[in-house]
């Protein structure tokens, strides 16, 4: 099951660049695997040739290094166990990879934003209240309960003494009810 | 530093326009869609110039930010168009909104996190649209970036009208839309 902690997370086995990680941990033969394979066709619109290279349409031929750090994250994550990687890393395109790599495994995983997991009803556990979701609306629900969804939208402090700049009359932050996101 | 620039970034294989008119412009979107290897070029170019094979057009210079001199590094930067990457964990920091906030330069973040201590506009937050070669731009690359605004709504979607209400009753209002102030 996938498990995730919204936030700023602090343990120890914390991976804040999994990016970097990759590049210095990862093995050749996680790269002949067929999930592997499926991944970096779906996100990254490119071929596995073999551990050390790969096709790419818009790069040429490249080393498992160059590829995006969405995928890269994600194929940490399908192998180590033992870190909590910094989802953030990876894009909405990556959602649905990440379900299935935990449809048999379980990951612990920290996300700084919310990814957007689709329509179909999925099994997420939220870390930071232990409650398990099954749809956005529940998960969207599940962290304004819990004043976690202030975080992603900067809700700011109606006793915050800092002043806002604005910005030619627009906000000086993402407002989850302005009319670009209703 | 005020006004609107237009950035073009190519090697041989990709091309990119960017425009950036505000003291922060946010890039996110999707995975592979070519923001990493933007910052790569910008920082090949930035330490080789043109010998680098990546050419840089813009009205002022660009520059790359990275790593844990930042302070030391931005210190240097005037009237220029800064760049970073979601791997420059100090963009989330304090002290890095209120050395950028009293800067002088332009500041482009790739990150997909809340950056709650920067005052940016909610129009100013991007991603990039990948076009293959075609008869747009009748030149022989690859592969085209675009910036165009990123679209939040999907997200949206999936607030229930009780949500809604509960988020509006947590702001304060003067910032929320005239619908929600009675919530």
């Amino acid at each position: 099951m996938l498990e995730i902690f919204f936030g700023e997370y602090k343990g120890e086995n914390y991976i804040p660049n999994p990016d970097i990680y990759f590049d210095n941990q990862h093995e050749d033969e996680w790269m002949e695997e067929m999930l592997t394979k499926q991944m970096v066709s779906d996100i990254d619109k490119s071929k596995v040739i073999g551990p050390h290279l790969i096709d790419s349409p818009f790069l040429g031929p490249i080393p498992p290094e160059r590829l995006s750090g969405g995928v890269k994250t994600l194929i940490m994550i399908d192998h180590d166990y033992e870190h909590v990687f910094n989802a953030s890393a990876c894009g909405d395109n990556c959602a649905k990879w990440l379900l299935k790599i935990c449809e048999t495994e379980d990951r612990l995983v920290r996300l700084g934003y919310i990814m957007n997991f689709g329509d179909n009803k999925f099994t997420i556990k939220i870390n930071n209240t232990g409650k398990i979701v099954h749809s956005m609306s529940e998960l969207m629900d599940e962290l304004i309960d819990h004043d976690l969804f202030p975080y992603f939208f900067r809700v700011p402090s109606l006793h915050s003494s800092r002043s806002h700049h604005m910005d030619r009359g627009r906000l000086p932050y993402p407002c989850p009810l302005s009319p670009c996101t209703l | 530093m005020v006004g609107k620039y237009r950035i073009e970034v190519n090697n041989k294989y990709t091309k990119y326009f960017l425009t950036v008119q505000r003291n922060f412009t946010i890039l996110q979107g999707n995975s592979a869609t070519g923001k990493t290897e933007l910052i790569r070029l910008l920082s090949q170019y930035e330490e080789n110039g043109e010998a680098s094979g990546v050419h840089v057009s813009c009205d002022v210079p660009v520059h790359v930010l990275r790593g844990r001199f930042w302070e030391e590094d931005i210190e240097h930067f005037h009237n220029s168009i800064i760049f970073l990457d979601e791997s420059e964990q100090y963009a989330k920091t304090k002290e890095f909104a209120e050395t950028a906030q009293k800067n002088d330069n332009y500041f482009f973040i790739v990150n997909r996190d809340p950056l709650h201590e920067l005052s940016y506009s909610i129009n100013e937050i991007y991603t990039f649209r990948n076009a293959a070669a075609s008869q747009k731009y009748h030149e022989d690359f690859r592969v085209y970036n675009e910036m165009v605004p990123l679209n939040n709504s999907l997200i949206s979607k999936y607030l229930s009208e009780t949500a809604i209400r509960k988020i509006a009753r947590q702001m304060p209002s003067e910032i929320l839309p005239e619908e929600y102030k009675n919530a």
